[in-house]
C-alpha cells in the first residue's frame, strides 16, 4: 500500500499549516452575521491596514469553543448579537477588561461593570401590526399577545431564538415570573403550534394580513418596509404607559478575550468601532441604535430617548438565561 | 452451516493476528476518544439530575427519536426496494439514467432538503402556490416542522442507501431458487415474498443501519424542523445553556440506544449467510411491456421529482440569481477547494483505518472482533457537535501541537464516519469465500503476499465504496466543521449555513449546487465500480 506513507505525511503537513496569521492581524469569533459586520471592517482595515479575519458561528457555540481553547485560542475578539452571551463570557473570565477610556462615550447600561465588554448597537422587542385588521390600534403591550381572542392571529419566533429569550428574560425581570408564566401559556395558545424560524417570516405574514400582529425586532419591520414600501404594517413600541414595563432592549457588543497577544491591536478595533463613524456604520446597516450617546439612528426609527426602555441591566441576560429557559421549559413553548 | 472461517484461522501465525487486533484496537480506540469524553461528562451528573434529566425529557425524546427512525426506516424501504426491484429485474428505456437518478439524491445533505422543502412549501413558494392553485387554503398548507416533515425529508435524503444495497442484492441473487420456487408453483408476489425478500433481508438490514444511524445522529434536518429528538436536545443543552454535562448524559443514552440497536442487526445478519456460488446463472432482466415502463417510470420519476428534481430546479434558479448578480468571487471556489480537500484526505484516512478493524473481524469472529466493530461505530451515532467538543477537549489536554490546523477537523470527520468504511469493507470481507485466500495460502503466498495479491484485489469495489462514502458525508458534514474548522477556513457546508441563517438564499445556492457537481465524480467512480461487479452475464 504503497500510498499510505505519502498520506500521513501530507496529513501531517496539513495538521503543521497552524493558521498563520500575519502579526498585524486580528481574529474575530463572531456570532453577527457576516453582511452586517464585514462592511465596517473594511472601513477598518482600509484606515489602518490591519487585517481582520471573521470567523463566523453562532454566538453560543464560539464561546464555548473560546471556553474549552483557553489560553490556546486564536481570537482575538468575541463579537455577539446577545448581551446574554457576552455577560456569560465575562463570568467565566474569558475577557479582559478595556481601558475605561475606550468606552467612557457609552452608556454604562449598555457596556459590562467591569469593562469587559461593550455593547455597540442595541434593537428593541416591538410589535408589528397589520394596519388594515381589526387589531390595527387595539395592541399597546407584549401581553395583550396572550390575549384569547387573538387566538390563530399572532406570530412568535420558536423559543430557541435568543432575541426571543432576551426578550422573555426582561419581561420575567421587568414584570415577575408568574406574570411572565402566564403571558406564556396564553402565547402558546394563541400560537397553535405554528411558531416561526425567522423573524422577516412574521413580518411577512403580519403584512399579507394571515396574522394581525407578531413579536419581532424592530429593523424587520423596516428591512420589509424598504422592499414593500405599501406594505399594510406599523410598529407598536408597547408597555408605554406610566405602569408600562416599557420596551425591551439588547445590545450587540464586543469583547476582547483573555489570552489575545494583541491586545493594542484588539483596542484599535474597538476603539474605531465605538468612534462616531464606526457606530454610526455599525448600527446603520441593520437599523440598529448606535449605543454611543449622541449618534442617531436612522431616521424612519423611533428615536432612542422617545420612548421608556424596560430597566433591566444587560448583565441579567446572562445571570438569568438559565431560569428563563426553565420557564420557558415548564410552559412547554414550541 | 459449519462456521467457514475456522479452520483458516488455525492456519494464522498468531502472532500476525494479535499484531493486527493491536491495530485494530489502536483505530478503535482513537475513535472512541469522543465517547469517553461522554463517559467523563456524564459521570459529573448528580443522581438528582439524572433523575431530572430522566422525568423531563428522556420519554418524550424517547418517542421521537423511535418513531422518527422507524418511519425512515418505512419510508427508505418502501422507496428504495421498490426502485431497485425494478431497475434490477426488468429492462426498459432509461434503465442505466434510472440507476443514477435513485443515486443523485445522497448528493444533498439534510440540512439542505429541509430548507429547500420549507421554502418551497410557504405560501409563496412553488409547492404552496400549486396547493392553493389546487384549491387549497394557505391555513392547510402541510406543516412540515413535525414528525412527518422530518420522515419526509429524512426519507429523501435516505433512501439511496437502501436502493443501492437491495440492487446489489438483487443483481446477485441467482435464478435457481426462484425457477426451484416457481417450478413448485409459486404465483410472482409468492416467489418476492417467500424467496427474494428473506434474500435481501441482509442487504436491507445492513442499509437500514446505515439509514438509521443517520436518523439517530441527524443534526441538520431536525435543527431546522426544530423536532425534538436526541441530537437536537443535546445540541440546545449545549448551546442554550452550556449545560455540557446533561447533553453528555444524553448523548450517552443515545449511543446506548445505538448500539443496541447495531447489535440486534449484526445479530440478525450473522444468522444469515449466504453464499452464491458464482457459476451459477445471475438472474436476466426480463424486458418490460410498455404498460410496465409507464409505471415504472411514473413511480421513478415521482421519485426523482421529490428527492433530486425540486432541490436541483431550487438551486439552479437561485444560482442563476446570484451569478448574474455576479456575486459569485474568488472566495466562492475558496470554499469549494477547501471541502473538496477536507473531504478527499478524510477519506482515505478513514479507508486505510478502516481496514484493520474489517480485516481483524472478518478473520477472527470472536467476542472481541465484534465489541471493536461496534466501538467504531461511536462516530455515528454521536452527534457532531459532541464528538467536536470531544476531539477539542482531547487535543488541547494531550496533544496541542496538533491543534491549529486541519488536523482536528480531520480526526472528528474520520472517526465520525469510520463506521461507513467499516461497514463497507467488513461487507466485502464477508463475501469474500474463504476458499479463496486459503488457495492463496496453500500456493505458497505469504501472509503480506496474500493479502496484497489476493484480499485487497479483491475487496477493492469494497474499499472504493467505502471512500467514496465517506468522501460524500465528509463533504455534507456541518456540526462538527463548524466547531473545529481553522480560524477562517470555510467550507460549502459552512457557507450554505452562513448564509441560509441570514437568508441570503442566492448565496446558498450555488454553495449547495457546488457540492452536488463535487460528488458526481466520486459517484461515478462507485457506480462503475458496481456495474463492473454486477453486469457480468
Amino acid at each position: 500500500m504503497s500510498y499510505i506513507k505519502p498520506l500521513i505525511l501530507f496529513s501531517l503537513l496539513l495538521a503543521s499549516i497552524a493558521t498563520a496569521t500575519a502579526a498585524d492581524s486580528l481574529v474575530i469569533y463572531s456570532g453577527r452575521s457576516d453582511k452586517f459586520v464585514k462592511p465596517v471592517i473594511a472601513e477598518f482595515t482600509r484606515q489602518t491596514g490591519i487585517e481582520v479575519i471573521l470567523h463566523a458561528g453562532k454566538s453560543t457555540a464560539l464561546l464555548g469553543k473560546l471556553k474549552i481553547e483557553g489560553e490556546r485560542t486564536s481570537a482575538d475578539l468575541f463579537l455577539s448579537n446577545d448581551a446574554g452571551n457576552l455577560q456569560k463570557g465575562s463570568d467565566w473570565g474569558l475577557f479582559r477588561p478595556m481601558n475605561t477610556a475606550l468606552t467612557k462615550d457609552i452608556a454604562p447600561q449598555y457596556r459590562a461593570e467591569d469593562n469587559t465588554w461593550v455593547g455597540l448597537s442595541a434593537r428593541a422587542r416591538v410589535l408589528v401590526v397589520n394596519t388594515q385588521g381589526p387589531w390595527a390600534d387595539k395592541l399597546d403591550s407584549v401581553f395583550d399577545l396572550a390575549d384569547p381572542a387573538l387566538r390563530g392571529k399572532i406570530g412568535i419566533t420558536n423559543s430557541t431564538n435568543g432575541s426571543y429569550i432576551a426578550g422573555v428574560t426582561v419581561y420575567m425581570k421587568a414584570a415577575g415570573v408568574e406574570k411572565t408564566r402566564h403571558w406564556l401559556e396564553g402565547l402558546k395558545t394563541n400560537a397553535e403550534g405554528r411558531v416561526f424560524n425567522k423573524h422577516s417570516k412574521i413580518v411577512k405574514a403580519v403584512a399579507q394580513g394571515r396574522l394581525q400582529a407578531g413579536l419581532v425586532n424592530h429593523y424587520y419591520i423596516y428591512r420589509h418596509l424598504a422592499k414593500h414600501p405599501d406594505a399594510p404594517i406599523k410598529i407598536v413600541l408597547p408597555d408605554q404607559g406610566p405602569n408600562g414595563i416599557g420596551v425591551a432592549w439588547n445590545v450587540a457588543g464586543i469583547a476582547i478575550t483573555k489570552h489575545t497577544t494583541k491586545a493594542a491591536l484588539a483596542e484599535k478595533l474597538v476603539a474605531f468601532l465605538v468612534s462616531e463613524t464606526g457606530q454610526k456604520q455599525f448600527a446603520e446597516v441593520n437599523r440598529e441604535y448606535p449605543t454611543r450617546t449622541g449618534v442617531p439612528a436612522s431616521p424612519e426609527v423611533p428615536p432612542a430617548g422617545s420612548y421608556k426602555v424596560a430597566d433591566v441591566p444587560m448583565a441579567e441576560l446572562g445571570r438569568a438565561r438559565n431560569a428563563t429557559l426553565d420557564l420557558i421549559e415548564q410552559v412547554g413553548m414550541p | 452451516m459449519p462456521n467457514p472461517s475456522l479452520p483458516f484461522v488455525r492456519t494464522l501465525n498468531p502472532v500476525r493476528l494479535n499484531s493486527l487486533g493491536g491495530l485494530a484496537s489502536g483505530v478503535v480506540l482513537l475513535a472512541a476518544v469522543p465517547l469517553l469524553f461522554v463517559i467523563y461528562n456524564s459521570l459529573q451528573l448528580s443522581t438528582q439530575q439524572w433523575l431530572g434529566l430522566w422525568s423531563s425529557r428522556l420519554p418524550e425524546l424517547l418517542w421521537n427519536t423511535l418513531s422518527l427512525a422507524v418511519l425512515v426506516a418505512v419510508g427508505c424501504v418502501v422507496l428504495g426496494v421498490s426502485s431497485a426491484w425494478w431497475i434490477a429485474r426488468r429492462e426498459f428505456p432509461g434503465r442505466k439514467l434510472a440507476v443514477w437518478l435513485m443515486v443523485l439524491p445522497l448528493t444533498v445533505p439534510t440540512y439542505v432538503f429541509a430548507h429547500i422543502y420549507t421554502t418551497l412549501m410557504e405560501e409563496d413558494g412553488w409547492l404552496g402556490r400549486l396547493w392553493l392553485a389546487l384549491g387549497g387554503g394557505a391555513d392547510t398548507i402541510p406543516d412540515l416542522y413535525n414528525v412527518w416533515g422530518a420522515t419526509l425529508i429524512l426519507s429523501l435524503a435516505g433512501f439511496s442507501y437502501v436502493f443501492l444495497l437491495a440492487r446489489a442484492a438483487l443483481s446477485q441473487s441467482t435464478r435457481s431458487l426462484e425457477e426451484a420456487a416457481r417450478i413448485q408453483g409459486a404465483s410472482s408476489l409468492e416467489v418476492f415474498w417467500r424467496v427474494n425478500l428473506p434474500l435481501l433481508r441482509p442487504a436491507i438490514a445492513a442499509a437500514l443501519a446505515v439509514v438509521v444511524l443517520h436518523v439517530l445522529s441527524d443534526f441538520g434536518a431536525v435543527s431546522m424542523l426544530r423536532f425534538q429528538t436526541f441530537t437536537l436536545s443535546i445540541y440546545l443543552q449545549m448551546s442554550g445553556r452550556f449545560d455540557y454535562q446533561s447533553a453528555a448524559g444524553l448523548s450517552l443514552i443515545l449511543v446506548m440506544l445505538s448500539l443496541t440497536f447495531l447489535v440486534l442487526e449484526r445479530f440478525f445478519r450473522n444468522r444469515q449467510r449466504y453464499y452464491a456460488a458464482r457459476q451459477s446463472r445471475p438472474q436476466p432482466r426480463q424486458r418490460a411491456t410498455p404498460l410496465e415502463t409507464g409505471l415504472i417510470w411514473s413511480w421513478l420519476g415521482f421519485i426523482t421529482l421529490l428527492a433530486f428534481g425540486l432541490p436541483l430546479a431550487w438551486m439552479l434558479s437561485w444560482s442563476w440569481e446570484a451569478w448574474s448578480q455576479q456575486l459569485i468571487d474568488a472566495q466562492f471556489w475558496g470554499y469549494a477547494r477547501n471541502s473538496l480537500m477536507v473531504a478527499g484526505i478524510a477519506a482515505s484516512v478513514a479507508v486505510v483505518a478502516a481496514l484493520p478493524v474489517a480485516f481483524y473481524n472478518a478473520r477472527h469472529r470472536s467476542l472481541a472482533s465484534h465489541t471493536l466493530l461496534h466501538l467504531s461505530s461511536v462516530g455515528f451515532v454521536l452527534p457532531g457537535p459532541v464528538i467536536a467538543l470531544g476531539i477539542l477537549s482531547f487535543l488541547l489536554a494531550q496533544l496541542p501541537f496538533l491543534y491549529g490546523g486541519l488536523a482536528a477537523l480531520l480526526i472528528a470527520v474520520v472517526i465520525r464516519f469510520l463506521p461507513l468504511a467499516v461497514q463497507s469493507i467488513d461487507a466485502a470481507m464477508a463475501q469474500l469465500t474463504p476458499s479463496v485466500e486459503q488457495a492463496g495460502r496453500s500456493l505458497g503466498a505469504g501472509p503480506l503476499e496474500n493479502l496484497w495479491r489476493v484480499v485487497l484485489p479483491m475487496i477493492r469495489g469494497g474499499m472504493a465504496t467505502a471512500w467514496v462514502l465517506v468522501f460524500i458525508d465528509t463533504l455534507k458534514e456541518l456540526p462538527a466543521t463548524l466547531i473545529l474548522r481553522p480560524t477562517g477556513f470555510d467550507t460549502l457546508p459552512v457557507r450554505i449555513w452562513i448564509e441560509a441563517s441570514e437568508e441570503m438564499l442566492e448565496l446558498a445556492a450555488p454553495a449547495a449546487l457546488m457540492l452536488v457537481i463535487g460528488t458526481l465524480p466520486v459517484l461515478w467512480i462507485m457506480m462503475r465500480g458496481e456495474s463492473a461487479t454486477t453486469s457480468n452475464p
